[in-house]
């Protein structure tokens, strides 16, 4: 209700400034009333022009009018005027004749209007570099080289070969494919991009470990790769199932040229391996792992807007504020600001409202809009009256099942006081038509036969609800889905499969009764736990919107991490910034600072916590009611037990290297070894730490820069400079560092001797022992995340093996934790650079926002019930509830909270005394549709 | 707790497939929380029932009902209206509750649905572990809290035997020795001394060795 | 997408494979359904954390149980899809649509006609 979408729009001048924007937008025609679309399809069935589709990656053909994809936002139809035949030749309008609710417009024009906004948020996306540019990847001279895209669309089952995965030219199943990492990416060449893509790795695995499944015969997958970098939380590990368990080939090496044999379909790729061996190679099919670039229109945009793009065309942000563009109130997201993956994507849009949010905070409210309720009737002491409304969905449904019949039909069940049929129920006048009838025939329980309830219950819902009757006292069956569309050459069958699914849902209607949901008040107050950078930024973000933030830190002093840390690799002076943010934070008036604060106790749930502290040298108590929380208990850097560290004291980390520059400069520094994954990417902990390949490069230009004849020598397993941080590294080997790769069973081994740190390791090009006599060896360690043991087990919440903490879902909640009302941020997720921290510390804040702006949330009355006099306490459902939910009260009985039950329902299947019923699914709700549906057939 | 197993299906089949009217009567006690003989489960074996009947072509009349315990006549007596209703009935407690309800109910036979296991604790869902063989006379205080009767394969009182390796029995090496873990415990208790006491002759006139037990609190009866 | 499949197949929905108990399962193979199916998420993507593998053990123990009393464990299974795989489940109906066929109708349902007769 609160958001518009503007499709097919686009800005053409942005006036004012930061709280007073005025836009001007140009909307252009759809040719199709959103308001009447059902999105039945029927226009895209007619239309007689056939154009290739772009979202199958021009695989297969769509209509002239069509929806994009089957999720997309809003499902509604649009007619391409660039393919359609009316608008060439003036005649067809096949679409407008056979649509069922009259919705096509063909003589929609476009229109220009203005939208006042206090801030705008660009989240433009990027696209996928176009092979077809350069010439030597053959992409174009052979339908089997494909981009990744296209391979992605090949694997779907939704897809042009509906999941069946074959070679495009002949349709049989390769036997062999070969990845190329890198297309578009880290090339500085004509047309390339010089920058790291950052998904590709990730991506390549996934797209080979699903053919590897997807092939019925052994596949033999190889991804040819520079680096692999798999630097995204838990991506490592993913790495190594696809490398030790799918069997995915790697291949260290860059393809330069990729030949197409004509007479088998197969492509022949030459390339020199580990060991220096030419070797020539035919794959079935070669997929080209693309990059991500900036998209034209943004960039055109950028320019309207007048905010500064950086050398790639990306929007240009700061370390610090990384979600800021040049242009005061105006925010990016997403792949304009930088190549990124979904989670970092969704992280960063979250920010991006939290910033929007915290300059815009003063009118918030200004301008909501609300729904008001009438009062509630009770029909508890009512028998049910059912009444049942039969949707024909223009031509969808009634096309192929007969609806009077099923009318007609609905009318013989029992509790049925009223039936009846409308050309599309959810049209708004039938809705008001509803309304009446509901009143007239004092209807207590509603029945639609319709589409989904996915997109169509809650209207009906909200019509009931209109009418003074309970929102649970509502069922609908889909025979247009499940029925219709999918039974469309069997009309008899489709007919009694109709009546059958309305005999279970009128079944199931007399069985419902109505449900109180709970209304609970929101403390507006946030416990942020941890004062390093991500929790000073969430806190400071929530407090300049206006909320009342308690701060804790278990150190003496604020600042974390980051206390140790110098420099970004940008040159940002991270003290500075440091220092203005802990005088921030100290002197606002909303945020209390605890230090030397330790958490004992926790209780409550989402809007209504109770946490207890013991603070500072006095170990006073406290108790905190907060409405939210925000995990930022950040992490550390690993201490090193390798290669002589802490023994002999040449043996540094990369902190220690930065101090050491700082205060001593390298004027001492003749040669310099450092070595990679100290502490990553081994046994003990499988994630690769994200961080310490820049803070090496970073490092080493740093001694390049102070003293340029300093040898610096870098041993590494993958360089992991992503996104735009490869520019870095190409500086860095410009400036004369130097690279060797090790393999992760050949460690560099070191000695300690007079003259220095002899380290000595194997060179895979000359394919013998190198030996450095280094003034220092530098070693980049991991990140561990800090010690949370306690603390997780004192608020329950999950971590994965490394201590992290685990989000709600790794790709669409990203800050969020399974308990609601919790958020994570910063290292305390997992390893990241400052920037990245403080995004997630901005999108912890703004997701926090969603409960603290309220005084009252509404909680789902689909919650588990326990039943006092049958309950056994066996804990059962105490060990099998996902959530830790229920527990054994002092009746010793089980009691489950219904502001902590998420609905799933486990326990009450699981439940051996059958004492636990789960609200509107109670086991007679859904027994009753079976033995509705097999009534006589005994 | 009393722990006890599902009985398979077909052999409470076996037992009762010439009746014609049966009544599943679940225990809401140990066979509950130990998830072989609740309201759940006697509707599962319930089900299956009447479809092997059907099935076999055969319309069997199968009830449940869950007493609160079936080791306590009056929670019993609960069934006393309906029980002339059925020709047997298949008792999904534990063999105290199948022998209560056979005591008081002489003229249906009767049939136990789970197999009584042991005396033990629920390590986690769906793993229970023998504890104590109720042998009448608890020696726990001077073992550490750890019980040679139940956890000890020959149910030594001055262990361990020639058969323990590296703390495990020589029986089975996932069973612990008990008498390892006794020698640990006490050990970690600072009182490995009173290992070296040696165990006098246990009274095994308490265990079964005496014949059925009984225990009588005059202080309790009027 | 609109895939056919048969008309055999009704779905009722649940907010949770991991909802779905044992007894409904025997239950409607008592009242006389001659297939059923659970459809839950991908392995490791429960929305629930792990409903879904509860329901497998669930199936795969009224699999043993129908087995046991003759009406044949093949009737009732598990499937795990993505929300994007309406191809799969297309095909997954008309899979177990042709596997009920092969097996036949619930036997209790001949039985009783032959009791009736």
């Amino acid at each position: 209700m609160n958001i518009e979408l503007l499709t097919l729009s686009e800005i053409k001048e942005v006036f004012g400034k930061e709280g007073n924007f005025q836009v001007n937008v140009t909307r252009y025609p759809r040719y199709v009333d959103t308001e009447k679309c059902i999105a039945c399809g029927i226009c895209s069935e007619k239309c007689p022009k056939k154009v290739v589709d772009e979202y199958d990656e021009k695989l297969t053909k769509r209509k002239a009018i069509y929806v994009q994809y089957a999720q997309a936002v809003p499902l509604k139809y649009a007619i391409d005027e660039a393919n359609c035949i009316y608008f060439k030749n003036g005649r067809c309008k096949a679409c407008e004749k056979f649509c069922p609710s009259s919705a096509i417009k063909l003589n929609e024009e476009q229109k220009d209007f203005t939208v006042k906004v206090g801030s705008i948020i660009l989240s433009t996306g990027c696209k996928a570099y176009d092979p077809g540019s350069h010439d030597i990847y053959g992409y174009g001279k052979s339908p089997n080289i494909v981009t990744s895209l296209e391979f992605e669309r090949m694997l779907a089952a939704s897809g042009p070969f509906g999941g069946h995965l074959v070679r495009p030219s002949d349709k049989k199943e390769p036997e062999k494919i070969a990845w190329l990492q890198c297309i578009g990416s880290r090339d500085v060449h004509l047309g390339a991009r010089g920058y790291c893509s950052s998904v590709c790795c990730t991506y390549a695995i996934k797209e080979a470990m699903m053919a590897k499944e997807h092939s019925k015969e052994p596949l033999d997958a190889a991804i040819f790769y520079m680096d692999i970098r798999t630097h995204g939380k838990d991506f490592e590990k993913y790495y190594l199932r696809g490398r030790d368990k799918s069997g995915i080939r790697f291949v260290k090496t860059r393809i330069s040229n990729i030949v197409p044999m004509d007479d088998t379909g197969k492509q022949l790729i030459r390339y020199i391996d580990g060991t220096g061996k030419r070797i020539e190679e035919e794959f079935d099919m070669v997929v080209l792992s693309v990059g991500l670039e900036a998209r034209q229109e943004a960039i055109d945009l950028a320019d309207k807007l007048d905010i500064k793009l950086n050398k790639y065309d990306f929007a240009s942000t700061t370390s610090f504020e990384p979600m800021k563009t040049s242009r005061a109130g105006i925010y990016v997201c997403g792949a304009f600001e930088s190549p990124k993956d979904i989670p970092s994507s969704v992280i960063d849009s979250s920010a991006a409202a939290g910033l929007a949010g915290s300059s815009l905070a003063e009118s918030r409210w200004s301008l909501t809009k609300t729904k008001d309720i009438p009062t509630e009737i009770d029909t508890s002491h009512e028998p049910p009256r059912i009444g049942v409304f039969v949707c024909r969905c223009g031509t969808n449904i009634a096309g192929v099942v007969n609806v009077p019949s099923v009318v007609d039909f609905a009318r013989t069940l029992p509790d049925v006081v009223y039936a009846e049929e409308n050309l599309f129920t959810c049209s708004q006048d039938s809705q008001e038509l509803m309304k009446e009838v509901i009143k007239e025939q004092r209807i207590n329980r509603v029945i639609v036969a319709a589409c989904s309830p996915k997109t169509h219950e809650e209207i009906f819902i909200e019509n009931i609800v209109a009418c003074g009757l309970n929102r649970y006292l509502f069922e609908m069956c889909n025979i247009r889905n499940q029925d219709s569309w999918v039974h469309s050459d069997m009309p008899e069958e489709a007919t009694q499969k109709a009546m059958e699914l309305v005999k279970m849902a009128v079944a199931r209607g007399a069985t419902l009764h109505s449900l109180q949901e709970k209304k609970i008040s929101i403390n507006q107050r946030a416990l942020v736990i941890g004062g390093g950078v991500a929790g000073m930024n969430a806190a400071l973000c929530l407090a300049d919107q206006g909320f009342d933030i308690i701060l804790i830190e278990k150190e003496k002093q604020l600042g974390g991490m980051a206390k140790n840390l110098i420099s970004t690799i940008e040159g940002a002076d991270v003290q500075a910034y440091l220092n203005d943010l802990i005088q921030k934070v100290n002197s606002h008036f909303r945020i209390q600072v605890l230090t030397q604060s330790l958490i004992v106790g926790f209780s409550g749930f989402k809007g209504n916590f109770t946490t207890e502290i013991i603070v500072g040298p006095g170990m006073y108590e406290r108790k905190i009611d907060h409405g939210v929380a925000i995990m930022a208990t950040g992490a550390n850097e690993y201490r090193p037990e390798e290669f002589l560290y802490g023994r002999d004291k040449r043996v540094i980390t990369q902190i220690e290297l930065s101090e050491h520059l700082k205060k001593e400069g390298a004027e001492e520094l003749a040669q310099v070894v450092m070595i990679q994954c100290v502490g990553s990417r081994n046994e003990s902990n499988p994630n690769c730490s994200r961080v310490c390949c820049q803070s090496a490069i970073k490092n080493a230009i740093h001694i390049k820069k102070l003293k340029p004849e300093a040898e610096v020598y870098i041993l590494y397993r993958d360089i992991r400079m992503y996104g735009l941080l490869e520019d870095y590294y190409r500086e860095a080997r410009k400036l004369g560092i130097i690279f060797f790769s090790y393999d992760q069973d050949d460690q560099p081994t070191v000695e300690s001797s007079d003259k220095g740190i002899v380290v000595t390791f194997q060179d895979h090009v000359l394919g013998r022992k190198f030996r450095v006599c280094a003034d220092l060896l530098v070693l980049s360690a991991g990140v561990v995340a800090e010690d949370t043991e306690e603390i997780a087990s004192i608020l329950k919440l999950d971590r994965n093996t490394e201590g992290f903490f685990m989000e709600a879902h790794v790709k669409l909640k990203p800050v969020d934790m399974a308990m609601e009302g919790i958020f994570v941020c910063g290292t305390a997720h997992g390893p990241k650079l400052i920037s990245e921290s403080i995004s997630q510390a901005l999108a912890a804040a703004s997701r926090a926002t969603t409960f603290l702006s309220r005084s009252s949330l509404t909680l789902s009355a689909v919650t588990a019930c326990v039943d006092k006099d049958k309950c056994a306490s066996c804990l059962i459902c105490v060990r099998s509830c996902p959530y830790e939910v229920p527990r054994i009260n002092k009746e010793g009985v089980s009691e489950i909270d219904e502001a902590l039950c998420h609905g799933c329902g486990v326990c009450a299947s699981e439940c051996p005394a059958k004492a636990i019923q789960l609200n509107w699914y109670e086991d007679n709700q859904i027994m009753c549709k079976v033995d509705a549906l097999l009534k006589g057939v005994l | 707790m009393i722990i006890a197993d599902k009985k398979p299906i077909e052999e409470i089949i076996e037992e009762i497939k010439d009746y014609n009217k049966i009544l599943i009567l679940g225990c809401n006690e140990c066979v509950t929380v130990c998830e072989a003989g609740g309201k759940k489960e006697e509707e599962i074996l319930a089900s299956a029932l009447r479809m092997y009947f059907l099935n076999k072509g055969r319309e069997v009349k199968i009830d449940e009902v869950t007493l609160e315990r079936q080791c306590d006549h009056e929670y019993l007596e609960e069934i006393r209206d309906v029980v002339d209703q059925y020709d047997s009935i298949v008792s999904l407690a534990c063999g105290v509750g199948v022998q209560f309800t056979a005591e008081q109910y002489h003229s249906t036979p009767i049939y136990p649905g789970v197999n009584t296991c042991f005396l033990g604790a629920t390590e986690k869902r769906g793993l229970w572990t023998e504890r104590c063989q109720a042998c009448g006379q608890c020696v726990l205080a001077r073992t550490g809290g750890i019980c040679p009767i139940s956890r000890c394969a020959k149910r030594i009182l001055n262990g361990p035997c020639g058969g323990s390796t590296k703390g495990k029995c020589e029986i089975n090496k996932e069973i612990d020795c008990a008498w390892q873990l006794i020698i640990d415990r006490l050990k970690a208790l600072g009182r490995i001394d009173e290992y070296e006491k040696l165990f006098p002759l246990k009274d095994w006139s308490t265990d079964r060795a005496g014949g059925p037990r009984k225990v009588v609190r005059e202080d309790l009866q009027i | 997408m609109r895939l056919q499949y048969p008309a055999n197949i009704k779905i009722i929905r649940v907010p949770c494979t991991g909802k779905v108990d044992i007894m409904y399962i025997l239950r409607a193979f008592e009242k006389g359904a001659d297939g059923i199916y659970l459809v839950g998420c991908m392995e490791g993507e429960c929305h629930f954390k792990n409903g879904n593998l509860r329901a497998r053990k669930r199936v795969e123990e009224a699999q043993k149980i129908l087995n046991t009393i003759g009406i044949g464990g093949e009737r009732a299974q598990m499937y795990n899809l993505s929300s994007a795989e309406g191809t799969l489940f297309a095909q997954i109906a008309v899979e177990m649509t042709e596997r009920i066929r092969k097996i036949g109708p619930n036997p209790i349902k001949l039985a009783k006609k032959k009791i009736a007769a």
